[in-house]
């Protein structure tokens, strides 16, 4: 299939404009003693149903779930792994956003699965196949604050071999394709790229046995310095941010044959929306170099950064470039 | 008596219960602007006659009647859309504006706030004032082609508030710029913009700017185009003052000495221990002492509380002067 239109994480929580934000009630609720965790999950339910059904109509073909059960990209994982605690809040790369700071206490180990309930959920839920999004080992490593290993490498190994676990167990779920997300492997504004031999050496650990397509997902900047190594590591695809870093342009010339190129091309992070016809003209130079069959088309990286509107035109406007190319 | 080390605020103070309530109300259509009006100008009598008790000497208005930093401005700002909700953590929602047109300044925003609150003292009032890079940063970008557009365009009206704070009798004037130590990459576009908006001013000028990897930036960051640099010294250990010994820190201090985003009230000794090592290294007349950030965040004793120290612990070491 050509130019498949994927979701590549998170989806805004709040309604449209004027609508019920049952979600942020039940959970003031549940602050001041007058709602259940029962209540807080049947919110967050009804919320992941109607966006899969949201994404689909847009014409999405791999949703995800929009996250919305997680706090911040890293704690979700952190607080369901053996080893870390949290502590105080960060800003999540060049966004206006948070994030609490895991803080590796010991060793690192997945003593029971963590995803694979509410994947099954959104799995039940969902007219077009879901996407599993992970975040990677790397990134969970860079962003936390490391007490017990002294050692990058030792860490992400641990790290690694867990969220294989994890992997394996979403692939067993009936994820058949799983993301792991790795933005601090980017050059992000203002911050050196990440170093890519650390995630090497882990990497096949880290896919070993996962009987999915997985992805290898980097935003909100360019991996050229990584050069064509990147594509050495042996993930199924990868996820470039062609807004945020325009220069993923230059090693796209570099793609191998086999494997899928997930393109950010409309942008999660600004409410303008992107010419069809631009956009039309950056996917084809894209389809020069890769196979429109293993050219996916998708937002720069997830879609919370923007209101609820925002994010569901955004995703039309993929589906429209996709119709206009086919 | 040394003529220096003066007790200062970083800007935002809590409001009280009766004013969240209000703001709520007046959203809901259940109160008149006129009345929520009445009742922020009551607060902000409030919070200034308390600053006058304790002795602080460069005294804010506690902007209670400001939201969240960005919107007040943008809310202001013909050019400017109002957004939709976006999350910045856990359960926690801000309206993030949308630049959809020309950015102009048609009307003074903080004029009358900082007119009604310097009536209320003898000791003068700071300016305040969000700066351009950051209403740039924390803000949707649909009308100027780069950021850079933007920037420059917004550091025009935030210098014309500038001008009209200077013309009004402000002796300080603030210009918060939290957002430049995301993107250090973009530190010359934000020294530039402020060059913009302190050009012409007389008055003491001031940014203040936190979250940040100073040690990447300094000495840089003295580059910013105002007399004081306001910084976070106290939850980050007075560490950066390793850097102001290997490279002078020339500008005045804002040295933040209480943590806002703590619950804990931090005692008299400790708080005078670091005004001392300060000390060391910038001199009194170029010190003012003051929270690590605005204490909106905190409740209304916490941040009486850790006023009393600021101001208890400075004269403590001005007597030792």
């Amino acid at each position: 299939m050509a130019y498949t239109v994927t979701a590549v994480g998170s989806y805004p929580r709040p309604p449209r404009e004027g609508g019920e934000f049952r979600l942020r009630k039940t959970l003031q609720a549940m602050d001041r003693g007058e709602a259940t965790a029962d209540d807080v999950r049947e919110a967050q339910d009804r919320l992941v149903s109607e966006i899969l059904a949201e994404q689909a109509g847009a014409g999405v073909e791999l949703a995800t779930d929009g996250q919305v059960r997680w706090d911040d990209p890293l704690t979700r994982l952190a607080d369901g792994l053996e080893g870390f605690s949290v502590s105080g809040l960060l800003r999540y790369f060049d966004n206006n956003t948070y994030f609490r700071q895991p803080v590796v206490k010991g060793p690192v180990s997945r003593p029971r699965p963590i995803l694979v309930e509410e994947f099954r959920y959104a799995a039940a839920h969902c007219p077009v196949p879901v996407k599993a999004v992970l975040c990677g080992p790397y990134t969970l490593a860079a962003l936390s604050h490391d007490e017990h290993y002294g050692d990058v490498g030792a860490l992400v190994r641990d790290l690694a071999e867990a969220l294989n676990a994890e992997a394996r167990d979403l692939a067993a779920a009936g994820a058949t394709v799983i993301q792991f997300d790795e933005p601090a492997l980017a050059a992000v504004p203002g911050q050196p790229p990440g170093d890519l031999a650390v995630l090497a050496d882990v990497a096949a650990g880290l896919v070993d046995g996962v009987q999915a397509t997985t992805l290898l997902a980097t935003y909100f900047g360019d991996v050229t310095a990584h050069g064509p190594a990147l594509f050495d590591l042996p993930f199924g695809g990868f996820h470039l941010d062609f807004v945020s870093g325009p220069a993923n342009v230059e090693v796209v010339h570099e793609f191998p044959g086999d494997r899928v190129l997930e393109a950010g091309v409309v942008d999660a992070r600004n409410t303008k929306l992107e010419s069809e016809e631009g956009l039309a003209g950056m996917v084809a130079e894209l389809a020069e170099a890769v196979d429109p069959d293993r050219l996916w088309i998708a937002p720069s990286c997830g879609l919370e950064y923007l209101p609820r509107e925002a994010a569901e035109r955004k995703l039309r406007r993929l589906a429209e470039v996709k119709a206009r190319l086919t | 008596m040394t003529e220096g080390l003066w007790t200062t605020q970083v800007g935002s103070l809590p409001k009280p219960d009766h004013i969240l309530a209000a703001r709520s109300d007046f959203a809901r259509g259940r109160i008149s602007r006129d009345e929520l009006t009445r009742l922020e100008r009551e607060a902000t009598a409030d919070w200034v006659r308390f600053q006058d008790e304790i002795g602080m000497d460069v005294v804010v208005d506690g902007e209670q009647y400001r939201g969240d930093m960005v919107a007040f401005f943008a809310e202001e700002l013909p050019g400017f859309t109002q957004g939709g909700l976006v999350r910045s953590y856990g359960n926690r929602y801000y309206r993030k504006p949308i630049a959809t047109g020309e950015i102009v300044r048609d009307h003074p925003i903080t004029l009358d706030w900082w007119r009604f609150a310097q009536s209320l003292t003898d000791r003068p009032v700071k300016g305040m004032l969000t700066g351009p890079y950051t209403i740039c940063d924390w803000s949707f970008n649909e009308s100027y082609e780069t950021r850079e557009d933007l920037v420059m365009a917004l550091a025009e009206v935030i210098h014309q508030e500038a001008l009209d704070l200077q013309a009004a009798g402000a002796k300080y004037i603030q210009v918060d710029e939290p957002a430049v130590s995301t993107r250090m990459d973009e530190l010359d576009l934000a020294i530039k913009a402020l060059g913009m908006v302190t050009e012409g001013l007389e008055v003491h000028t001031i940014t203040h700017i936190c979250y940040g990897d100073f040690h990447n930036a300094y000495p840089k960051m003295l580059e910013l185009p105002v007399d004081q640099l306001d910084l976070e010294m106290a939850n980050s250990n007075y560490d950066l003052l390793e850097s102001f010994r290997e490279y002078p820190f020339t500008k005045s201090i804002g040295l933040g000495v209480v943590d806002s985003h703590s619950h804990r009230i931090e005692s008299v000794d400790e708080v005078a221990a670091g005004i001392r090592r300060s000390l060391e290294i910038i001199p009194p007349e170029r010190t003012f002492v003051d929270p690590d950030c605005g204490l909106k965040t905190r409740t209304v004793e916490e941040a009486k509380a850790k006023l009393r120290v600021i101001v208890e612990a400075t004269h403590r070491v001005r007597a030792e002067l």
